[in-house]
């Protein structure tokens, strides 16, 4: 056979099995957010990066046995890939909707589950990995170009992901996927009877998986599986979406109505309800002029002060704020939806048509963060999304960002009012008290931030659901204080803050058994607030750009006072997320070392200096991973696309840094890592640049941002690229014996730092996390800047 | 979901072997336990309540496989997205009713069974609905397996209550919603009380007590499990 005809057909197999496997993990990330929680994601990046660091931990183990069986096991690898894709699509019919993230803490047999979906999810990476690094030892003299096809092809893996969760559902992207990995193995595949009956085999198996999917089994705590449980039942439309699959499900049982005062009297009528990827998003609500059960809410506050002229509604997605807003007189709405399907659904929808084309309401898709900084006109009232939901979260949306409910949104959220505008912000109440002391807390700094009178310019009123928040440009008159105490004695609601509000007024409809709340309310607007952050077993400190993760209430230090008081069963119902992100991180490091650290103690470790070699590939493992995950937080609020910021970032980097490993080839291996010293400045100065360019750009077109973002990207997306080879390159002209160890390592850590990457976002935030991802580069540095043996260095 | 539905079929099919085959004083001690520790121990002292809920075969209204932890101190699942409460929540919920002889009860989601087994167990008349027609006839099954055929069940909607048999001394709806009924609150009697768990449905943290008087409507936020912060300022 042709040497060069060879190669070429090894390097499109490397090309094909790498968009496989990288479009393949995107239909997974989707899967199990909409089955299980979106915490699942971190599972299924950390798992695939397992599934790369074992296999070349088995190939450093078996390498000689494995190259002299090449033409065999490579296309039973990529066929095995293909085969163990469609793995988890089992998993998500029979297993998902039997698992309890909530037991996981105290039920081995979750634990077991869990394990087992682990398990499942990694054997395809597994197997996937195995056939690169086989490509990759068989011609070791073409690793450059190589490592640059498996970028490219991960890289372009993400817009094929991406592109196909526009198109098609999770369960049927998945196929596709399988579909790629099995064209892989044609190149590579000999033709003998059994590869081929095999290979016909899987085909069909792939065919029937993507023509009959199966269904996927959701969890019993998502609102989607919980509505469609209610007889009767009907999914009226399903839509699917990168930035989340929709459904909009009809019932009879699903009325409208948000804490409802119970002096309301008439019937709670019928309405549609819309799920993003399983979670319930909101009922539509078509009364445009008749009084709606919301209207007697205390989402209604803001109307019982003012009929204001211009509106504005931040995440307007089910519509039901903005009909409000409609009935209530406001002359013109502009209603701001950050998700492109849920916006294509409810344009679908016909109870939707009289709004969305009504006169008087000016739609736009932005993420509501982006459109609050580029926006540049004012209002007189800005409603803010309503927090929480009636059945509590349970610290499922700890690890979500929640860019609108920082202190800087609220401010920025502030600037743009007119002088008599009003800021709305409405919340569940939750036990143990969380969320409306965290919303207070924000928007007091905020306002005072902002040169305002917290005791002077907000309001609260309270029903025995929900309390909303009014926050307003200047004091509010005593003609609207009037209004306020009118709107509360018509409805059975309780002002909660108000000035020269009386303690009998707080309590005159809604009691509490316990008054703390108003204790704790007044201190955090007291000069005490500071003492009660301190003190509170939560975290109620405002939330900020750099931690916008608002959900996430849980402070280690009190998890033992919290487990006597709700004991260990209870306890994840209180706060699950951050539990189940340190609880997976945990194990996929045990993972980790037993599968590639471990098995490595077998190999020679060469002649010193191992300890050089571990810190240089181990820095690289790390900082790749977080540079990556903080620079899609930064550009998902730059572009105003989570979906858009999350392709760009990773293609660029992936496709630069498979250029840059190609350049490497040319490069000296001398000094490996001065890269590395190249790349903290760079990293440093990013994160200075970014800012800028956000000042600079923010008010551009999408695509002109979303240009020039990925450019600005380049320079460092090539450099990452180097470290990496010119270091295997020099390690294996110094030290063979210590490459499965660089390889092991390297993968060990790719695996930690991403399961740990959520961790250190909320507990320390993303710009320590860049200086963080800015060390772990320097760490090759500081290994001596060239690879060497301890004796010659 | 197909295992929970195989066992919940197999459970209605053998339901009148076990109708005979019960004995009331099983797991007797276990229950005064469980009054004794989790219930009387947290407050809760109206005589009629703990006397029901030591009379009442808690264990006959819980899936076979989980009838080992039937008197431990959490919710259970009972399928269909469903539990029963937790002991505690169910005493506390019946005691804020006020229950007894010649009082009159709707409850809003049978589930299981069992909160309306204790209501009736109180000497009181008890309504139940329930939505989810297979749950309806699981709680149905449970109250006759354990001996409280008397309860009237029905699937429907609990949206619209029982008008008929209106009005109503206590409501219990355990299946609650965004937004009370307003058919509920009308088929409430005058001075009647309506109590309303909120929070996770798989960990409930407060109880919402509605009472009537007068045609007007008072809530009180009450919590079973009283939060305060641990270090105060002092």
């Amino acid at each position: 056979m042709n040497p060069d005809g060879r190669l070429r057909r090894q390097q499109l197999a490397i090309g094909l099995i790498s968009v496989a496997l990288l479009a393949d993990q995107l239909a997974l990330l989707q899967l199990l957010a909409t089955s299980q929680w979106h915490h699942f994601a971190y599972l299924v990046i950390s798992v695939a990066l397992l599934g790369f660091g074992a296999a070349g931990t088995l190939l450093s183990l078996a390498r000689q046995w494995l190259l002299t069986r090449l033409e065999r096991l490579l296309p039973l690898c990529l066929l095995g890939c293909a085969l163990g894709l469609l793995l988890p699509l089992l998993a998500a019919t029979f297993l998902f909707g039997q698992f309890d993230s909530y037991l996981l803490f105290v039920s081995f047999a979750e634990i077991l589950k869990l394990l087992l979906v682990c398990l499942l999810l990694f054997l395809p990476f597994f197997c996937g990995a195995l056939a690169i690094g086989l490509l990759f030892a068989a011609a070791p003299e073409r690793i450059g170009s190589s490592y640059f096809a498996n970028l490219l092809g991960s890289g372009l893996g993400c817009f094929v992901g991406l592109a196909g969760l526009e198109l098609l559902f999770p369960e049927q992207l998945i196929p596709v996927c399988a579909l790629l990995a099995w064209l892989a193995a044609l190149p590579v595949l000999a033709v003998r009877r059994g590869a081929v009956g095999a290979a016909a085999a899987i085909s069909v198996l792939i065919l029937i998986a993507f023509l009959k999917p199966l269904p996927v089994q959701l969890s019993q705590y998502k609102d989607l599986r919980r509505t469609l449980d209610l007889p009767g039942a009907e999914i009226l439309e399903r839509r699917p979406g990168a930035d989340g699959q929709v459904h909009l499900v009809q019932a009879s049982q699903l009325r409208g109505g948000t804490a409802v005062s119970l002096n309301w009297r008439k019937e709670l009528p019928r309405v549609q309800a819309l799920f993003s990827n399983g979670d319930r998003v909101g009922g539509l609500d078509p009364h445009l002029v008749e009084e709606s059960p919301d209207d007697a809410s205390t989402l209604a506050l803001p109307y019982a002060l003012t009929t204001p002229q211009r509106v504005l509604i931040l995440a307007a997605e089910s519509g039901a704020a903005v009909a409000q807003a409609v009935r209530n007189g406001a002359k013109q709405v502009r209603a701001v939806a950050a998700s492109r399907t849920l916006w294509q659904t409810l344009s679908a929808s016909k109870v939707a048509q009289e709004l969305l084309n009504h006169p008087r309401v000016d739609w736009r898709q932005s993420a509501p963060r982006t459109w609050l900084v580029r926006d540049r006109e004012s209002y007189g009232l800005i409603i803010l999304p309503t927090v929480g939901s009636f059945g509590g979260s349970s610290g499922l949306y700890a690890l979500n960002e929640q860019p609108l409910l920082t202190r800087e949104a609220l401010q920025q959220a502030y600037r743009r009012l007119q002088p008599e505008g009003l800021l709305a912000v409405t919340v569940w109440f939750d036990y143990p008290l969380r969320k409306p002391l965290r919303l207070l807390a924000t928007l007091a700094e905020a306002l005072e931030l902002e040169g305002g009178d917290s005791l002077q310019q907000l309001v609260a009123v309270r029903s025995w659901g929900t309390l909303t928040f009014c926050v307003k440009k200047s004091s509010f008159t005593v003609v609207e204080l009037a209004g306020i105490r009118a709107f509360c004695a018509r409805w059975g609601f309780d002002p909660l803050l108000l000035p020269g509000l009386t303690p009998a007024e707080r309590q005159r409809h809604n009691r509490l058994q316990d008054a703390q709340l108003f204790v704790w309310f007044d201190q955090l607007l007291s000069p005490a607030r500071q003492q009660l952050y301190a003190d509170y077993p939560f975290r109620i400190t405002p939330a900020v750009d750099d931690r916008p993760f608002f959900a996430q209430f849980l402070r280690w230090p009190f998890i033992a006072d919290l487990i006597d008081l709700y004991g260990t069963r209870s306890m994840p119902f209180v706060e699950l997320g951050l539990l189940v992100a340190a609880l997976t991180t945990l194990v996929l490091l045990l993972l980790a070392l037993a599968l590639i650290l471990l098995p490595l103690l077998r190999l020679p470790k060469g002649e010193g200096g191992l300890g050089r070699t571990l810190l240089y590939f181990s820095g690289l493992g790390l900082g790749y991973i977080w540079v990556e995950l903080v620079l899609i937080h930064r550009f998902s609020f730059y572009l105003g696309q989570p979906v858009l910021a999350l392709a760009l970032v990773v293609g660029v980097l992936l496709i630069g840094s498979g250029c840059g490993s190609l350049l490497s080839g040319k490069l000296s291996a001398a000094r490996p890592g001065r890269w590395s010293g190249v790349l903290v400045l760079l990293i440093v100065s990013y994160a200075l640049l970014i800012p800028a360019l956000e000042q600079v750009s923010l008010g551009w077109n999408l695509w002109l941002r979303a240009l020039l973002g990925g450019f600005t990207l380049v320079p460092l997306a090539l450099l990452m690229g180097l470290p990496f080879p010119l270091g295997l390159r020099r390690l294996a002209e110094l030290t063979p014996a210590q490459v499965p160890w660089a390889w092991g390592v390297n993968g060990c850590l790719s695996v930690a730092g991403a399961a740990g990457a959520t961790l250190i976002a909320v507990e320390l935030g993303f710009q320590l996390m860049l200086l963080l991802a800015a060390g772990a580069y320097l760490l090759p540095l500081l290994a001596g800047v060239a690879i060497k043996p301890a004796s010659s260095g | 979901m197909f295992m929970k539905r195989t066992a919940l079929a197999v459970l209605l099919l053998i339901s009148p072997l076990l109708v005979q085959t019960v004995q009331p004083s099983e797991r007797a001690a276990e229950r005064l336990e469980m009054v004794r520790e989790q219930i009387a121990a947290r407050g809760v002292n109206d005589p009629a309540t703990l006397q029901a809920l030591r009379e009442v075969p808690r264990h006959l209204f819980v899936p076979p496989d989980q009838s080992y932890a039937a008197y431990a101190d959490g919710p259970l699942p009972i399928g269909y997205g469903q539990t029963i409460s937790q002991p505690y929540i169910v005493a506390a919920m019946t005691e804020l009713v006020r229950p007894g002889p010649n009082r009159k009860f709707l409850e809003v989601g049978t589930g299981s069974g069992y909160q309306a087994a204790v209501l009736v167990a109180t000497g009181a008349e008890v309504y139940s609905i329930e939505l989810i027609p297979q749950l309806a006839r699981y709680g149905q099954a449970n109250l006759a397996r354990a001996g409280y055929p008397q309860v009237r069940t029905r699937s429907g909607d609990g949206y619209y209550g029982w008008p008929e048999a209106a009005p109503f001394d206590g409501i219990l709806v355990t299946a609650a919603a965004e937004a009370v009924p307003p058919p509920l609150l009308e088929q409430l009697a005058d001075g009647g009380r309506m109590v309303i768990p909120v929070g996770s449905r798989f960990f409930t943290q407060t109880l919402l007590l509605v009472e009537k008087r007068g045609g007007k409507f008072v809530t009180t936020n009450l919590m079973p499990v009283r939060f305060v912060p641990f270090r105060r300022a002092e």
